[in-house]
């Protein structure tokens, strides 16, 4: 089977997935009540689980590329928005927020949290790029030793912003820690789906240059690419992501390593397939996890970073052994 | 013939450590020139030089490209006129030949641009004239070090410039495969017209391709002319700080050169 028909059956096969999920939950929702306003399965379906699974969609999309960009300009199959102390940032950001409380930052609004998750990320990834400059060139060894270490820093950080808080806060922080996708906003929900569309647009303008820098960074620059530049621009463009996502669902867990590792063994290294299958793949794997999150301990719900990483750990170990045996994993 | 590449009065430092001293040199259009030294001496910092590859560092003096000085190049327009032949033995690509081909049709296109029929072209011919044809599908992982070599070489002449630069192409090769690399590499100088600069350790490799040789020590120019100028000055053991023996080959007559 050609690359192109495999993505076109991934697609298919995502938007499936993406239109059935909210169907299912606590309990199914006949598809003749969606369109009957009069039916309590109505508003059920509308304004909680459609924005939940748009939500959790682009969520799973924004991880997964972000995962996909930093694993090839790294060329290391352990750099991820976490490993790279992005999603830390972003969390002490956002553990700030919670800490010092609605009150102080009341002119915000909803939008606050969105603000200090990007505040964070971009604090994290100023401080990484600034090691690796002190260190010299864009260094990728330097820098994801610098990632490692501010992820370690900021997650810390975190640590002792929830010993300060109260209960109360302590609780909501270490919940949202998990990543949830429950109680959002639709404002924000399209502040996210804003974010990760651009994103995409702009990785994927980037293909060709994504492509060259896996090939190494001396073959990238002697075929034409400004490689500090495009560095910046997608580690800029993946780390705002990532901050979208981490205020708004909390750092969900092993998506952006697993999803990218699992398509490139479907469909190979060329960025022009690879990121609308990682796009749409990261969207439904997401979608799915967060189906589980709502019916495993129905009617409790447990936390969408939980199911990640229990699902996740399993399916990337076996993509890992698999890979190493066709060496298809860098 | 004009020249294609004139370096003057060239210095490259890394914070305090002067890397390359005053160098100067020029080559002309679809010549050949190897540049040779002891290990440390400056060769591939050059190389990276002249592709404008070295993101850290100061330089002084001037390397002109085509008649242009090289920092009025973008680095699209830099790869329009030089390709480059990575070292053996480093980083493997996860990408099969052709798409590594491909790749180097970069800087032809735009950033939504599928490959024109000119571009497939390029590739197949590069393929064809380094004789990969039959593995163009490959992965880069599954080939044999002189097979990698020979797609990074098609890979560069698929970019399709008219100045090539190799470092070290054939270090790391069997016999076989060395020779097999520098008859391409001949080939592409004499029959295609290329304007070639490689980095070598091999002594011998100037004689066979002709042309020009540069030796560098200690970061500073000992040695430029043609490659017949080599011989019998005690240039390599000052170079080198060696003893060598000079024979001719019994067919090709060409000097061969043994380290003592």
């Amino acid at each position: 089977m050609s690359s192109a028909m495999k993505l076109s059956l991934l697609i298919i096969l995502s938007l499936l997935v993406f239109i059935i999920s909210p169907f299912f939950g606590l309990s199914f929702i006949s598809p003749e009540t969606i369109f009957n306003p009069q039916e309590s399965d109505y508003e059920l379906f509308w304004r909680l689980r459609v924005p939940r699974a748009i939500a959790a969609f682009f969520a799973g999309a924004g991880l997964s590329m972000s995962g996909m960009v930093f694993q090839a300009l790294f060329r290391n199959p352990l750099a991820t928005p976490f490993t790279l102390g992005v999603s830390s940032g972003a969390s002490f950001g956002a553990s700030l927020y919670f800490f010092f409380g609605g009150a102080t930052f009341a002119f915000l609004g909803g939008v606050g949290p969105l603000m200090a998750s990007l505040l964070g990320a971009g604090l994290s990834m100023l401080l990484v790029w600034l090691i690796t400059r002190v260190k010299g060139g864009f260094s990728t060894v330097i820098m994801l030793l610098a990632g490692v270490v501010i992820n370690f820093f900021f997650s810390s950080l975190v640590l002792f912003v929830q010993y300060l808080s109260d209960a109360h806060d302590s609780l909501r922080i270490m919940h949202w820690l998990m990543g949830s996708l429950a109680g959002l906003e639709t404002a924000r929900l399209v502040d996210l789906a804003f974010v990760v569309l651009v994103g995409l647009v702009v990785i994927r303008l980037m293909a060709q240059e994504i492509d060259l820098l896996t090939a190494g960074e001396e073959i990238a620059a002697s075929r034409g690419v400004n490689v500090q530049y495009t560095k910046l621009k997608i580690f800029l463009t993946a780390s705002i992501m990532v901050g979208s996502v981490v205020s708004l669902a909390g750092p969900i867990g092993f998506v952006g390593l697993m999803v990218p590792h699992a398509c490139r063994l479907i469909l190979g290294w060329s960025h022009r397939i690879l990121i609308p299958a990682v796009f749409f793949t990261g969207g439904t794997f997401l979608v799915l996890c967060d189906l589980v999150s709502r019916i495993i301990l129905a009617p409790a719900e447990i936390p969408i970073g939980i199911v990640t990483s229990m699902l996740g750990g399993p399916f990337f170990l076996w993509t890992l052994f698999k890979s190493q045996k066709t060496g298809d994993l860098f | 013939m004009s020249d294609m590449i004139v370096v003057k009065d060239f210095s490259f430092s890394i914070g305090e450590k002067e890397i390359l001293k005053h160098v100067e040199f020029s080559l002309p259009k679809g010549d050949y020139l190897s540049i040779l030294g002891p290990n440390g001496a400056g060769k591939s910092t050059l190389l990276k030089c002249l592709l404008r590859l070295h993101e850290k560092g100061t330089s002084t003096g001037e390397i002109s490209i085509a008649g242009k000085p090289i920092e009025t190049y973008s680095q699209k327009e830099l790869a329009l006129l030089i390709s480059y032949v990575p070292q053996a033995g480093g980083w493997i690509p996860p990408f099969t030949v052709t798409e590594l081909l491909k790749l180097s049709r970069f800087p032809y296109s735009t950033s939504l641009s599928s490959l024109t029929t000119k571009d497939l072209e390029a590739v197949d011919r590069a393929l064809e004239l380094t004789g990969l044809k039959h593995m163009a599908l490959r992965p880069l992982k599954t080939l044999s070090g002189g097979e990698r070599q020979k797609a990074f070489l098609a890979a560069a002449l698929a970019q399709g410039t008219p100045i090539m630069l190799l470092d070290e192409p054939a270090s790391f090769l069997d016999p076989h495969h060395n020779s097999e690399m520098e008859k391409l590499l001949i080939n592409l100088n004499k029959e295609e017209g290329l304007t070639m600069i490689s980095v070598t350790h091999d002594l011998n490799h100037p004689f066979k391709t002709g042309g020009y040789a540069l030796i560098l020590r200690g970061g500073e120019k000992i040695f430029f002319g043609k490659v017949e100028g080599l011989l019998g000055n005690g240039v390599l053991e000052g170079a080198f700080n060696h003893q060598f023996v000079y024979l001719e080959h019994p067919a090709s007559k060409r000097p061969v050169i043994i380290a003592e």
